[in-house]
């Protein structure tokens, strides 16, 4: 079985709250932020791995990020992926989701035949959930999302369970097809110390936008369909405000700011 | 070349989920400042009635794909029914819920255009970008202390999801006209290639506490007031959930999994009251990031205060059945 | 000179990072409990993991990662629940002194099962009548043909109930030591009573004593030389239980630290976090540069070990950082409980917990005291 999972680097979402903007460029500033691996992501190599383990097969791991994502490719081999591939090209910056979507697709053809591609459901920072639906309509194969189950019956054909709020769907489907996971999916496992140390022995391949035959005008910001207008920080101050009166007095003054806010 | 305001109503087991009818509400404002109308698709089995509905809320028209295959979601199916019709009559806009359907559906959709989709807007408006009259939407980055807004310049349709509860609901008003279209499409077994077979719905025991939007939470100071009933109340009316501090839970008025704090929950509701308590740290802690908090406290001295946007300092006794009592007259009026 | 960590060793952090975190933090209210069973479960992952054979050969199944990289483990397991730190310098001693100083028999006996957390073992030297000062034991082992009849107690033998090996060392004449490996189960061999100081009050961390009554070791079991074998003792102890301890206390230091950063961030008084107040602010920063600085210290005598210098070389090196990290823990744990006010000493903030063990790693493998007397031996001789 030949499994892809697609992974990307996210600013810490503990330093969430130290991420400011740039004021002279309206940019975000990421430096000095530390770096993860998307929370989701985990599990997504996790269910690759023990996809591989009960069936035999290959996962590699792609992720379309700077050079710094080297880390969380590095992270995918600890954990026991066969192939890593970094997409790093200044051609690709500024992409949103159509535009990621496009690289990761040329990048998975050039991999040969897929049997599955697993991605984790959303990331913390974007958090759009649109990289991975996009990315099945480029490879013209299924997809689910919300995944939180998956079950084989037979090498080809699986049976799904997605999460909706309260309750799930089932979904019958068979190979090639894109997987997005939920947390409850499984329980990742950890890097062990001779997985860190093979991982650093083991080469990741860097393709860049000729290497995978992206057009400019699928990549990068050109390839955007969406454009960021405004960008601004938006901080949390407590209001404080401490009623005075009677009970009777304050119980109303509050029932109509509350009502105001909307949470009525 | 329509130019119509698209919302796709999203229908399970023969009901219209609510964020559909708060789109379309967004959707008749947008669609009024456009000076076009406003447009439902409504994909299922069975659904003429729902199709009703919709126009009562607001819809101009109502496209309906009524067919006994697609009364589940069917991803490969929705997906192309909506690209297809999207494709033929051009609207500028299109709308859909971020419900987990429509976060599914959405983005392939999008995808299939080649148009751009902004996911979870808190906002949405028509605004002068450039010199054109284009869907902006500001959508909260990075935990929310960041607001990002966006446009979709030159690709149609303009694509946005918004999440259930952030718009308001329109009023429904049976003497609304509007036409209800019956689609005719042809599907063939091959087009479902994941194919829904079941939806199991779990009614949930008390939605868990990370996920309710209205936190009620008392403390040691209804000791003195026989306990938790006030809480219960407060929740019940405002539809919440209840919740406690470490001395609610050994007075045995919460369970365990109901504590708030450093040893218990983590919660960042859209209001967080407290009750009783008076804001020690390992219990503040555990929910600083709620969007709104509102403390009711007998000390003026009490560290809650400092925390909070609203302050009651008073009678817990007297405070919160005043307060239960005026929440319900809001309500029903 | 290059102070960032290889990619080698910033992965491993952040795996015992994830792992004390994940695994150890959500159950410390279990460990914490006076009694019940010994948490195998933790050696056992440690083992799986890979962590105890960061300083064990290849050979014998470890994977010789290093010393710098056992500090940083120690430091991130330490700095969840210091308990489990003072295992995680436990399982590596014990491995250590007999990869390094074993008989090849041994070695092939005892590491590999070590290495892999499926057995553990303890060094056993402190007697009622000496710790600090090793040639005051009284446990005495005498040679019977092909074997060593020992009679003696041990105390403050840390997981005594746990073990399945000590390494204990015995007086088998005047100023002659011999350390031998002694197994659980052997006939002769019981626990006693036990100990009750602070750090070692709950399931997690049980010490004791370890008694010898006529129990006959083989001569295989024999670590290094009859008559010498303190010598593998105190490398063991210097190259292992110096910058482990260090580790440990370092780990406690960060912990407090970081409770106290985001106490003084959220808690209000006079209308204003408390992190506002002068006095609090220069309280913190005094706490982030002494950690800093002892943890510099600590990396640089790890660091020399892994360039191939002896313990011997680096006595300096190893004792200053001793001395620096577990002065650091003790300071920032008071200061952070200080800080907290009443509520400083409940089990909640963690911060006591940690005190506890900060407490005893001050006099473990060599208090501050030996630490000083080690430095000014190396600066001044005598």
């Amino acid at each position: 079985m030949n499994i892809v999972v697609c992974i990307k680097q996210t600013p810490d979402p503990e330093h969430f709250s130290k991420i400011t903007i740039d004021p002279t460029r309206g940019t975000i500033q990421r430096e000095g932020i530390p770096s993860v691996i998307n929370p989701l992501d985990r599990h997504a190599l996790e269910e690759g791995l023990r996809l591989r383990e009960k069936f035999s097969g290959k996962v590699t791991a792609i992720s379309m990020g700077p050079p710094q994502a080297r880390e969380v490719l590095e992270l995918a081999l600890a954990m026991g992926v066969d192939e890593a591939i970094l997409l790093c090209d200044k051609a690709f910056a500024g992409a949103d989701t159509l535009a990621t979507a496009y690289p990761l697709a040329g990048a998975i053809k050039k991999c040969g035949t897929i049997d599955l591609v697993i991605c984790g459901n959303m990331s913390v920072d974007g958090a759009t959930g649109q990289v991975g639906p996009q990315l099945a309509e480029l490879l013209d194969i299924p997809h689910i999302t919300f995944v939180s189950n998956v079950e084989f019956r037979g090498r080809r054909s699986l049976v799904v369970k997605r999460e909706l709020e309260y309750g799930y769907l089932k979904t019958e489907v068979e190979l090639p097809v894109l997987l997005c996971v939920v947390k409850s999916i499984n329980e990742y496992r950890l890097p062990t110390v001779i997985g860190i140390m093979e991982a650093m022995r083991k080469e990741i391949k860097t393709w860049a936008a000729c290497d995978i035959e992206a057009t400019s005008e699928t990549i990068g910001l050109a390839g955007s369909p969406t454009v960021v207008t405004n960008i601004y920080e938006r901080k949390v101050e407590r209001k404080r405000e401490i009623l005075k009166g009677t009970p009777e007095e304050m119980a109303r003054q509050t029932a109509a700011k509350l009502h105001e806010l909307g949470v009525l | 070349m329509s130019n119509e305001v698209w919302v796709w109503a999203e229908q399970r087991n023969g009901q219209l989920m609510g964020v559909s009818l708060e789109i379309l509400n967004t959707g008749s404002q947008l669609a009024q400042k456009l000076g076009r109308e406003v447009v439902a698709v409504l994909i299922g089995y069975q659904i003429s009635g729902l199709a009703a509905e919709l126009v009562a809320y607001g819809a101009n028209k109502v496209y309906t794909i009524d067919k006994p295959e697609l009364s589940l979601y069917q991803s490969d199916v929705y997906a192309k029914i909506l690209a297809d019709l999207v494709q033929k009559d051009e609207p500028t806009i299109l709308l859909l819920g971020a419900t987990n359907v429509g976060m599914d559906l959405a983005p392939r959709v999008a995808a299939k255009l080649k148009t751009g989709l902004t996911a979870h807007c808190a906002d949405l408006r028509i605004d002068d970008v450039g010199g054109k009259p284009l869907l902006v939407a500001d959508v909260p980055g990075f935990g929310g202390n960041m607001v990002v807004s966006i446009a979709c310049p030159e690709r149609r349709p303009q694509m946005a999801t918004v999440r259930p509860g952030v718009m308001e609901r329109p009023s429904k008003e049976s003497t609304r006209k509007g036409a209800i279209i019956p689609v005719e499409i042809e599907i063939r077994d091959k087009d479902f290639r994941a194919r829904t077979v079941e939806i199991v719905e779990q009614k949930p025991e008390g939605a868990p506490l990370e996920a309710a939007e209205i936190v009620v939470a008392g403390g040691w100071g209804l000791k003195s007031v026989g306990g938790f009933k006030f809480i219960e109340e407060l929740a019940s009316v405002l539809g919440g959930s209840v919740a406690g501090t470490r001395p609610a839970v050994d007075a045995n008025w919460v369970t365990e999994d109901r504590m708030i704090g450093s040893s218990g929950k983590t919660v960042a509701p859209k209001l967080f009251i407290s009750v009783g308590a008076s804001g020690a740290t390992h219990f503040t802690t555990g929910f600083l990031k709620s969007k709104t908090i509102l403390a009711v406290d007998q000390n003026p001295k009490a560290p809650i205060f400092e925390v909070c946007d609203i302050g009651i300092c008073g009678d817990v006794a007297k405070v919160v059945p005043c307060l239960i009592g005026e929440i319900k007259k809001i309500k029903a009026g | 000179m290059d102070f960032q960590l290889t990619r080698e060793q910033q992965m491993l952090k952040d795996m015992v990072r994830d792992f004390a975190e994940k695994e150890i933090a959500p159950k410390i209210p279990s460990y914490e409990e006076p009694e019940g069973d010994f948490p195998f479960e933790f050696q056992r992952r440690m083992g799986e993991l890979g962590l105890i054979g960061l300083i064990a050969p290849k050979q014998y199944g470890g994977n010789e990662l290093g010393h710098v990289a056992q500090v940083i483990a120690t430091e991130e397991i330490a700095r969840v629940y210091a308990p489990f730190g003072s295992h995680t310098r436990g399982f590596m001693l014990t491995t250590y002194l007999i990869s390094r100083y074993g008989t090849e028999e041994q070695k092939k006996k005892y590491v590999p099962r070590l290495v892999k957390g499926e057995i553990a073992g303890c060094m056993t030297l402190t007697e009622p009548t000496g710790g600090s000062d090793m040639l005051a034991i009284q446990t005495k082992a005498v040679r019977e043909g092909s074997v060593y009849v020992v009679n003696g107690r041990k105390t403050m033998i840390s997981r005594y109930t746990a073990n399945d090996i000590f390494a204990t060392t015995t007086m088998t004449g005047e100023r002659a030591t011999t350390t031998l490996i002694a197994e659980k189960g052997m006939p002769g061999l019981t626990l006693g009573r036990r100990d009750n100081f602070i750090g070692c009050m709950t399931r997690a961390y049980p010490c004791g004593e370890v008694i010898f009554d006529n129990v006959r070791i083989p001569v295989e079991n024999r670590i290094g030389e009859e008559g010498k074998g303190l010598g593998p003792i105190v490398s063991t102890v210097a190259a292992i239980g110096r910058i482990g301890g260090a580790a440990i206390a370092l780990g406690i230091a960060q912990s407090a630290f970081e409770v106290a950063a985001k106490y003084a961030k959220e808690r209000h008084l006079y209308g204003k976090p408390l992190a506002e107040l002068q006095a609090l602010r220069f309280w913190l920063a005094e706490m982030d540069l002494k950690i800093r600085a002892a943890r510099l210290s600590l990396y640089y005598a790890a660091w020399l070990l892994d360039q191939g210098k002896s313990p011997r070389e680096t006595a300096k090196e190893g004792c200053g950082a001793k001395y620096l990290c577990s002065k650091t823990a003790i300071d920032a744990c008071l200061k952070t409980i200080e800080l907290l006010g009443g509520y400083g000493t409940t089990p909640e903030f963690g911060v006591i917990t940690q005190f506890k063990t900060a407490l005893d790693t001050v006099n473990a493998a060599g208090s501050d005291q030996v630490m000083l007397q080690t430095i000014s031996s190396e600066l001044v001789g005598g």
